[in-house]
Order: structure tokens, then sequence, then C-alpha cells
């Protein structure tokens, strides 16, 4: 910042002019936060899912320094994939048309939740003193989103086993959510770290942020069901909030089988129409 | 190579520094009387207390979000300029020399950092009215979203005093002066701003009543009046 004050010709006296705002396009750090090997470039779909897993810092450094907007593309473009990949195991729990729609409902699900809280999350880093700008924070999320889903994908194969092993739409409801809240835990922990790199003076306001992004996203399941199990339409024609889906689902049968023309079709209970609506 | 943006002119990009709390540059920018940063903090709250005020009226219809997309940001500026001689004339009472106008810039800096971070909130207000039934008979939506929006605004007017503190501590030199103007400012301006919210109800809109953009009786009684009310039926009830 210039603070050296200019003297004023007409009557000699100092003017003491503003202080002028450095402008960056990344938030500064010293090069010294992030070893040689740390520095190693990444690059390419595998190489950005090996980095994440084993050499997070390499894509810090590489948000921060390298070509961020490319590394947030494979980031993100990662997350796209896994997210269908494990929503198709989702989808084969009620087959039919849930092995299309399940997919494309946790991907855009997850997406759409994390562009929901993608503002606030730059408002809360801001405010906890990150110098962070809008791009890292967008860098930042796309790791999230890419280290949930990876974990996701290693646990789609526990989470095939379970679903093949029971006809509880609750049960596999309460196992994906809880293999949820360990991949986001890994993908949060990812966050933190990013953002303790930009100057971050207080973790608290990220601490919120994950509880806001956490309700959202568990939120945004209950928008777009039905994701497990099956429904007469692909989206709701009742809105709920998720406490109450979740309490709908566990207290009715936890699934009927029907047999139609020698097929078997698990069904939830038939969503309920609004008067009126 | 960094660029530098000339602190002088307003610009979008100061809000990160606002959030921060960059009290230095910040300082800096306070210590000058400047209508164009007026205007520019004006704008600021108009639009991001705009859009939060927006997604809490799409509860209740299109035209309850207009009315409280105008009404919310109306009722900071309405504040600042009712209060404004009283908090000009409470700062140099004590202990902190400056004008009325630097006085309203500073209260108006405030709003705008509480309007940036409601802007920054309103995407999951919007979410959350989007997924409240309407038509919820036992009315657990309309508290869930009054809840919500009262917990979203009381955070930011939070965030929004910490950082009028730290400008307070570099204008004044001294904590204690710092933190007697802010109480006095923080005082008046909950004071009047309860009053002006009253006379501007209903922001969410109640299912069972029209959508207006003031009640008919808005200007008859007062915030404390019906508070008091309350209050009195509560204890003659028991």
């Amino acid at each position: 910042m210039n603070t050296t004050p200019a003297e004023n010709p007409d009557s000699g006296r100092p003017e003491a002019k503003p202080p002028a705002m450095p402008q960056s396009p990344h938030a500064p750090g010293p090069e010294s936060e992030f070893s040689e090997a740390d520095q190693i470039p990444v690059s390419g779909c595998f190489g950005s899912v090996d980095a994440i897993l084993r050499h997070p810092k390499r894509i810090l450094f590489q948000l921060r320094r390298g070509n961020s907007r490319e590394t947030i593309l494979v980031l993100i473009g990662v997350a796209i994939a896994c997210a269908l990949g494990y929503g198709l195991i989702i989808g084969l729990f009620s087959g039919g048309e849930q092995v299309f729609y399940a997919p494309v409902k946790i991907a855009a699900g997850l997406l759409l939740s994390a562009l929901i809280c993608l503002p606030s999350l730059y408002i809360f880093a801001a405010l906890g003193g990150s110098k962070a700008g809008i791009e890292d924070v967008l860098g930042l999320l796309a790791g999230l989103l890419a280290l949930t889903t990876i974990l996701l994908i290693g646990l789609a194969p526990v989470a095939w086993i379970f679903s093949e092993s029971t006809e509880s739409v609750a049960m596999m409801g309460a196992l994906h959510l809880a293999f949820w809240f360990v991949a986001v835990g890994f993908g949060l922990r990812f966050l933190h770290t990013g953002f303790k790199h930009t100057r971050l003076r207080a973790n608290e306001g990220l601490s919120v942020w994950a509880i806001i992004f956490v309700a959202v996203a568990l939120q945004m399941t209950t928008a777009l069901r039905p994701i497990l199990g099956t429904a007469d339409t692909m989206l709701p024609k009742e809105k709920k909030f998720f406490l109450a889906h979740w309490a709908d689902n566990l207290s009715s049968p936890s699934g009927a089988r029907q047999q139609s023309a020698g097929r078997e079709d698990y069904r939830q209970e038939p969503i309920v129409e609004e008067e009126g609506r | 190579m960094k660029t530098l943006v000339d602190s002088s002119i307003p610009d979008l990009r100061q809000l990160p520094a606002l959030l921060r709390g960059e009290v230095e540059l910040l300082g800096a920018w306070h210590r000058e009387e400047s209508g164009r940063r007026i205007l520019f903090q004006i704008f600021v709250i108009f639009g991001g207390a705009g859009l939060f005020g927006a997604a809490i009226g799409a509860w209740r219809a299109p035209l309850q979000s207009l009315y409280l997309a105008f009404k919310l940001p109306l009722i900071l500026i309405l504040t600042t300029f009712f209060n404004g001689l009283v908090n000009g004339m409470l700062a140099p009472l004590l202990g902190l020399n400056i004008g009325f106008r630097q006085s309203s810039q500073l209260v108006l800096s405030s709003f705008a950092i509480a309007a940036t971070i409601l802007a920054g909130f309103s995407p999951i207000m919007l979410f959350l009215v989007w997924n409240a039934p309407v038509s919820d008979v036992s009315g657990v939506s309309f508290h869930v979203v009054l809840l919500t929006g009262i917990a979203a605004i009381a955070f930011a007017g939070v965030a929004a005093n910490a950082r009028l503190l730290d400008l307070l501590r570099v204008l004044a030199k001294d904590a204690k002066t710092a933190r007697n103007v802010l109480f006095a400012w923080l005082a008046g301006n909950l004071f009047l701003g309860a009053q002006i919210s009253w006379n501007l109800r209903p922001f969410i809109g109640s299912p069972e009543m029209e959508v207006e953009f003031l009640r008919d009786d808005a200007f008859s009684g007062n915030f404390y009046e019906a508070v008091l009310r309350v209050v009195g039926r509560l204890i003659s009830g028991y």
C-alpha cells in the first residue's frame, strides 16, 4: 500500500493520500508454504485424482499459482463423473427408470448445492480474513466436490453389496447418508486446509458454512426425490423439508414389494398430493 | 504484475476489503467525507438487502417479493437518515470528533457490510423458500422461513457491527471511545429501526392475509406499545 504523503503545491502542506488497494488475481501467500514436491504440476483427470488424494497441496498450489481455471474445470469434471457413477449404484437398488434418474439427480443436486452455497462461502471466508478471490473460492469448492465424490466412488462397491442384501429403502437411505457424511467430512477438511493458505484468521465462519452446506445438500436430496425407491413422477409434486420427509419414511412401511407380470418392483408410499394443487 | 485500484473511487471490488475489515485502508477512506462513497453504499444496501428481501418475500407471493426487495433496504436507509442528526451529535460528545456526513458514512458502511452478507445468503434463503410449502396448515413453514430470515439478519448485523467497531477504533485511537460510540449508535438505530420495521410491515406476510405493501393501520400505534400489549396479555393470562 502506498502511504507516502504528497505535498499540496498551493499550500505547501502535505496531503495524506488514501492508501491504494492492491489487486491481484490470486490470494497472496509466501512461496515457502509449499515445498518443491508440492509445486510439481498436476495434469489430467487421473493426475488430479491422484494428487487430491495423496498430494492435496499440489492441487492447492496449482489453484493458487498455476492455470487455476483448467484445474477447476478438471476438478468439476471429476466430481460430475464420480457423482454419476455413485448415482448409478443408488439407482440399481430400485431399478427401472431410477438407473437413469438417480445419477442425474445426484450429480445435479451436488452441483446445485455447491452453487447455492458459493456466495456465502466467499462471504464467510472474507469475514474470517481470507484474501481469497472468487476464483480461489471456486477452486477450493471444486476440490471439495471432487474429493467427496472420489471417496463415494471408493465406497460404491460397499454400497452395492448392501443394496443387493436388503429391500429396505430406509436402511439404504441411512447407509448412503452415512457414506456421504464421511466423504464430505474429508472434502471439508480439504477446504479448510486450502483456506489456511489464503491468510484465513478465524475458522468459525467456515464451520458455520459447513453446516449450511450440509443442510442445503440434505434438503436438495428431498427436493429431488425420489432418489431411492420409485414414484409416479420424476420429481415430487409436494414440497417438504428433509426432516419431515425422513420422519414420514421412517414411520411408513419400508418398502412394499409388488409383483406385476412376473416382475418384482419396490415402491415407496405414494406421494400424497396437496389439496388444491 | 499487480495493478492498483484507486481507493478514492468506490468500486464493488472494495467490498471484500470491507468484509475482511482491512481497517487501515477503511479508516483512510472514512477520514474524508465523500458523497460518492455514500451513494455507493446506498447502492450496495439496495442491491444486497434487496436481494435478500426478494428471496424471503418469494415465499408468500411474487408481489410480496417485490415489496420486500424495496422495504428491507428502505428500513436501513431510513434508520440512517432519521438518526443522522443524533448520531452525528453523539459521536463528538463521546470523544470521536467527526462530522455529520462522516458519521452517516460510517453507519452506512456497517449497513453496506450487512447488506453484502445478506446478498451472500440470498441463494440459500431462496432455496429454503422454494422448498417450504405456502399452504402449510400447521404454520411450520412460516416459522421456519421467519426464524431463518431473522437468524441471517442477526448474523449479518453482528458481523457488520464488529467491523464498525474495528473502524471506530482506528478513527478514535482509543478503544473505550470507539465502544461508547458504537453502543450509542446501536441503541439509537435499534430503537428507531424497530419502529420503522413496525410501520413498514408486513414482511413475510401471513398466508391468511392479503398481500399488501403496507397494512391499513401502519401508522397507528407503535412497536413498543404492541410489545407492551403482548406482555400484558401474557401476564394477565397467568
